[in-house]
């Protein structure tokens, strides 16, 4: 029986290619997406799922209650590990990692010294005993507990050497030490939270007069992380309690009052006060994978009941012959599935094709196993019985009811056929969806558009930033920053601590003002930077003058954002007060205010800032160049710079970029709400093709007889779209408020956002009208200007 | 007997009026019947044989098929009994475009759930029996309409029913493949088989042992 329904499922498909080709496609580019938001979800759900011990390994983490607020830091304060290994009996393993960005790395072989800028981890052995890490080759006797060591990964040992074995090779660490490399790794997967290709032995740090590798408790640095393997059975809440006495010992006097915490190792990837991922954006892709879905098969749906009259012949003799409901509408399943079958082998393939461009695209990395897993497959053969079973139900039972009697006189109507206001109906939930996406990606892009083009309080157009690589005496940076400036395409320069807005660095401090006892309880930012800063990127003094720049630091510029912070009326009043910063490391006087800046991304409010000039705090130097001859003043950039350091990579960035950087994420959701909101109408289109030219071939006779009587072409055409637009109009209504509802929401993130203006909406609405046009007039304007003769002669 | 209808009325409501399709019809057939229902346009004569063959149902009176009482029966026992004794016979052959000649044959027996080998041996029987064993594998398309209805014949015999109930079989033929879907008919007949035919043509009821007029729905 089955193999009877496969055939003449098949001999349908042959039959009806045009509509068979709609449907497929339509459930092809829906299971494609599917497929891949499946593999996206489930990326992010396997995350950290391979080590041996996960359920006992921990991050510890830094609760920092300030007053009433409270802040999260993914990271503990320096002293914490050796403290938390040798004072507690909790952990079998703890170990601290270190996280630099960009370092230099030299290779001296016979050809000379090759450079390379890579991502550098410094780490305690136990790193590798906490993670299931596997070391494929290592020097015996020899561990990351060696200082001046390093274990890499197998790829980074390829990238660097080649064919050569990296055992045992040495290489030079920014310019400083010498390292050997002790042991190969495993290349780590992608869904781990610990990434790194170069892990450098910690105590390598020890000599640096790095912060982060005295054992001191003072502040976080949130690149150091501590991660731990318990011993089994341990009570969580117990362990947090006993730790309480680490800051009574070791912080008893900080405002800033720390908690401990252990942060279970499956919560890492999704934990959003620790910088994890938004969970809620799982949810939002697995919804518009739905969503997609749905439209393809309410293609389905719509063009299988439209058809329902041409089968009705088929299946009145099938029940003259013997054929009951059920076999009717298993038969009607069973061509579903055959049509979804196709679809899914379509739309694997779509997948296996997009795999790397969708990578790309959206800063990913499925690999193409993870489409041929277990786990995929049962998804992917799920999807083909669900969609076979959603899609194939409904017509199914409708054609399953149709009266043989009827059928088989040909006197079934439409009616008889019914299903009329089900597509009304489905056609609507289309244009909703379709509406809600569009106007989704526009809000998207607008509150993108207006983050990036907004006028942040500072300049951002062609200013270059080129790192500092080194600490440089004053006189120094002085004669670089000359060297600079003589460049015939540069107008300003300026050396600093960190851009006013999209910062690289951040360090926020404690702050006393004028005359109060206490330190207040917000933290203060710190822009250290010469007195050319403020010209350079075009800040607005509103009160005082620029501070004059001494050995030690004794005038500062403050924001307005301070003063409204402590209460004080005008900017004028600041001026002349007296500041103690940095727990009174830094004292001085209140020279001048500038308007407030764009100082953090516009998710956050604007905090309180001060500019002070600190020398061997600078990181970066920021050059404005006029528009003309960049080329050429970049090459002039580097040559000088070159000059003083010889030995570093040149590596530049614009400002603007810098700030653009800052939405990486919004401009992937952008791309991916552009890409969904497309195909969520192309397959829409598809299946108004099919309405359309099903519905044409069957009022052939009715538009021939309007045409004899004198209807126009443009009567004709209105014929077949006022429905449409009806249909549209009470998507609209429908879609404007959902889309609203959800676009309010995801705006909420943002401290500075746009409004949602009406014609958004408008907008929306009216685009899916024209290409909904678009897609019915092709078939319309056939049919209307069709000879009516030959369609009234065949009857 | 094979079937009895009892005062058999069917109606339609249209505009506040009932409108008879079938009137206090009073109807024996004996196995071994070649039964010809005539009459004029719209005088119920299809609705007869769609209410014999259980296609369609009536609103008074009593029908009875072996035996069983077809106007208790629920719809399942109902069509349990036609697709077991009944064959029906069409004007426009209505054969499935999209099968070929055996599929046709077949499709029958695989409602029936007949096994595989069964399924074959009937259907090279029928072929043979109609000598179309070359046409075996084309598509209605391909046939002429005599052959067609030939088509038609052999899928409504080909599960051996009691009754064979055909619509105008020749209504869309020419006059000689008429008559030799007449004469295999009567061939048929003389081997058991009770037909029930609705027809137009003077010419066919010769064929048949008894002639029923119906006019307005009711019998003259």
């Amino acid at each position: 029986m089955f193999k009877n329904y496969i055939k003449i499922a098949w001999r349908n498909l042959q039959k009806r290619k045009v509509f068979a080709f709609i449907n497929i496609l339509g459930l092809a580019l829906g299971f494609g997406c599917g497929i891949l938001i499946f593999l996206f979800i489930n990326y992010h759900l396997q995350f950290d799922d391979f080590h041996e011990n996960a359920d006992r390994i921990y991050r510890v983490v830094t609760e920092e209650h300030q007053g009433s607020n409270v802040g999260y830091e993914a990271a503990v304060p320096p002293g914490f590990a050796n403290a938390f290994r040798t004072e507690y009996d909790y952990a079998k393993k703890v170990a601290k990692i270190y996280y630099q960005d960009a370092l230099q790395i030299d290779i001296e072989d016979d050809n000379g010294t090759k450079k390379f800028q890579n991502d550098i981890v410094f780490a305690e052995q136990d790193i590798f005993e906490i993670f299931n890490f596997p070391i494929l080759e290592k020097i015996s006797e020899q561990s990351l507990a060696d200082p001046k060591t390093a274990y890499v990964s197998e790829s980074f040992g390829k990238k660097v050497f080649g064919v050569q074995n990296p055992l045992g090779k040495s290489f030079t660490l920014d310019n400083n030490e010498t390292i050997q490399i002790i042991g190969v790794f495993k290349d780590i997967p992608k869904n781990s939270t610990v990434q790194g290709d170069v892990f450098v032995s910690f105590l390598t740090l020890k000599g640096s007069g790095d912060f982060v590798a005295k054992d001191i408790w003072s502040g976080i640095n949130s690149s150091l992380r501590c991660y731990t393997l318990l011993h089994p059975n341990q009570n969580i809440a117990n362990i947090e309690e006993s730790l309480i006495s680490l800051v009574s010992k070791h912080r008893p006097k900080f405002k800033n009052v720390h908690r401990y915490k252990l942060q279970p190792l499956s919560t890492i990837h999704f934990n959003n006060d620790y910088g994890g991922i938004n969970t809620n954006l799982l949810w939002i892709f697995g919804l518009v994978g739905l969503f997609i879905i749905t439209i393809a098969c309410i293609n389905f749906i719509n063009i299988s009941t439209a058809q329902a009259f041409s089968r009705s012949k088929e299946i009145g003799i099938r029940k003259v012959l013997g054929g009951y409901k059920q076999h009717l509408f298993w038969q009607f399943i069973s061509e579903t599935f055959v049509l979804s079958l196709f679809a899914i082998i379509i739309g694997f393939a779509i997948t296996f094709f997009a795999l790397a461009t969708f990578n790309e695209l959206f800063g990913l990395s499925l690999s193409i196993q993870s489409l041929i897993s277990f786990k995929t497959v049962v998804f992917v053969l799920s999807l083909l019985v669900m969609v076979s079973l959603l899609a194939g139900s409904y017509p199914g039972i409708l054609l399953s009811r149709i009266v043989p009697t009827l059928a088989l006189k040909g006197k079934l109507t439409q009616r008889d056929t019914g299903g009329k206001l089900t597509r009304k109906i489905l056609v609507t939930t289309q244009f909703v969806i379709s509406i809600v996406l569009i106007v989704s990606t526009i809000v998207i892009g607008k509150q993108i558009s207006f983050a990036v083009n907004a006028d942040l309080g500072f300049k951002k157009d062609a200013i270059v930033m080129v790192p500092i690589p080194e600490e440089l005496e004053k006189i120094k940076i002085d004669g670089l920053k000359d060297r600079f400036f003589q460049i015939s395409g540069v107008e300003k320069v300026t050396a600093c601590f960190a851009s006013p807005g999209a910062a690289y660095s951040n360090w926020g401090t404690s702050v006393k003002y004028n005359t109060r006892p206490e330190h207040e309880e917000f933290f203060i930012s710190a822009k250290l930077s010469d007195k050319d800063y403020i010209k350079t990127f075009g800040l607005e003094l509103v009160a005082g003058r620029n501070f004059r720049e001494s050995d030690s630091i004794t005038e500062v510029v403050v924001n307005e954002k301070l003063g409204e912070k402590l209460g004080v009326a005008s900017p004028e009043e600041l001026v002349g007060k007296y500041v103690e910063l940095n727990g009174g490391f830094i004292k001085a006087t209140i020279s001048g205010v500038v308007a407030n800046f764009h100082d953090q991304n516009f998710h956050e409010n604007i905090n309180p800032v001060f500019i002070a000039p600190s020398h061997n705090a600078y990181n970066e130097f920021a050059i404005k160049i006029n528009g003309k001859n960049a080329t050429t003043s970049l090459l002039e950039i580097e040559k000088r710079w070159k000059e003083v350091f010889p030995k570093y990579i040149f590596d530049y960035t614009f400002l603007d970029q810098r700030v653009a950087e800052q939405y990486k994420e919004e401009q992937r959701f952008l791309s991916l709400s552009k890409l969904f909101s497309g195909l969520a109408i192309f397959i829409s289109c598809l299946g108004l093709y099919g309405l359309i030219s099903f519905f044409v071939a069957q009022r052939t006779k009715e538009i021939g007889i309007r045409k004899v009587l004198g209807g126009k072409i443009s009567d004709i055409l209105l014929l077949f779209t006022q429905d449409f637009f009806k249909l549209i109009l009470i998507a609209g209504v429908i879609a404007s408020p959902v889309a609203w509802y959800f676009m309010t929401n995801w705006l909420e993130n943002y401290q500075y956002r746009i409004l949602i203006d009406w014609w958004v909406f408008a907008i929306a609405i009216l685009g899916v009208s024209v290409i909904t046009i678009a897609t019915i007039s092709y078939q319309a304007v056939r049919a209307a200007i069709a000879n009516p003769v030959d369609s009234l002669r065949s009857e | 007997m094979l079937l009895q209808l009892n005062k058999v009325s069917k109606w339609v409501q249209s505009g506040g009026q009932k409108v008879y399709l079938l009137k206090n019809i009073d109807l024996w057939v004996h196995e071994g019947d070649f039964i010809s229902i005539m009459g004029p346009s719209g005088s119920g004569k299809s609705t007869l044989l769609n209410v014999i063959g259980m296609l369609d149902s009536f609103d008074e009176g009593e029908y009875t098929f072996l035996e069983d009482p077809v106007h208790t029966l629920k719809e399942k026992h109902r069509s349990n009994l036609y697709k077991q004794y009944i064959g029906f016979v069409f004007q426009s052959y209505h054969l499935i475009d999209e099968l070929t000649v055996k599929e046709n044959l077949e499709m029958p027996l695989l409602y029936k759930k007949y096994g595989g080998s069964e399924r074959k041996a009937l259907v090279a029987d029928m072929l043979d029996r109609f000598n179309i064993v070359g046409k075996k594998d084309l598509f209605p398309a391909q046939l002429s309409g005599g052959q067609q209805q030939l088509v038609g014949i052999a899928r409504a015999l080909i599960a051996n029913p009691k009754l064979i109930l055909a619509d105008e079989p020749t209504g869309n033929l020419n006059s000689k493949q008429g008559e030799e879907i007449m004469e295999i008919f009567s061939g048929l007949n003389k081997e058991g088989v009770t037909i029930i035919q609705v027809t137009h043509s003077e010419k066919n009821t010769s064929y048949g042992s008894r002639i029923i007029n119906l006019l307005d729905g009711g019998i003259v």
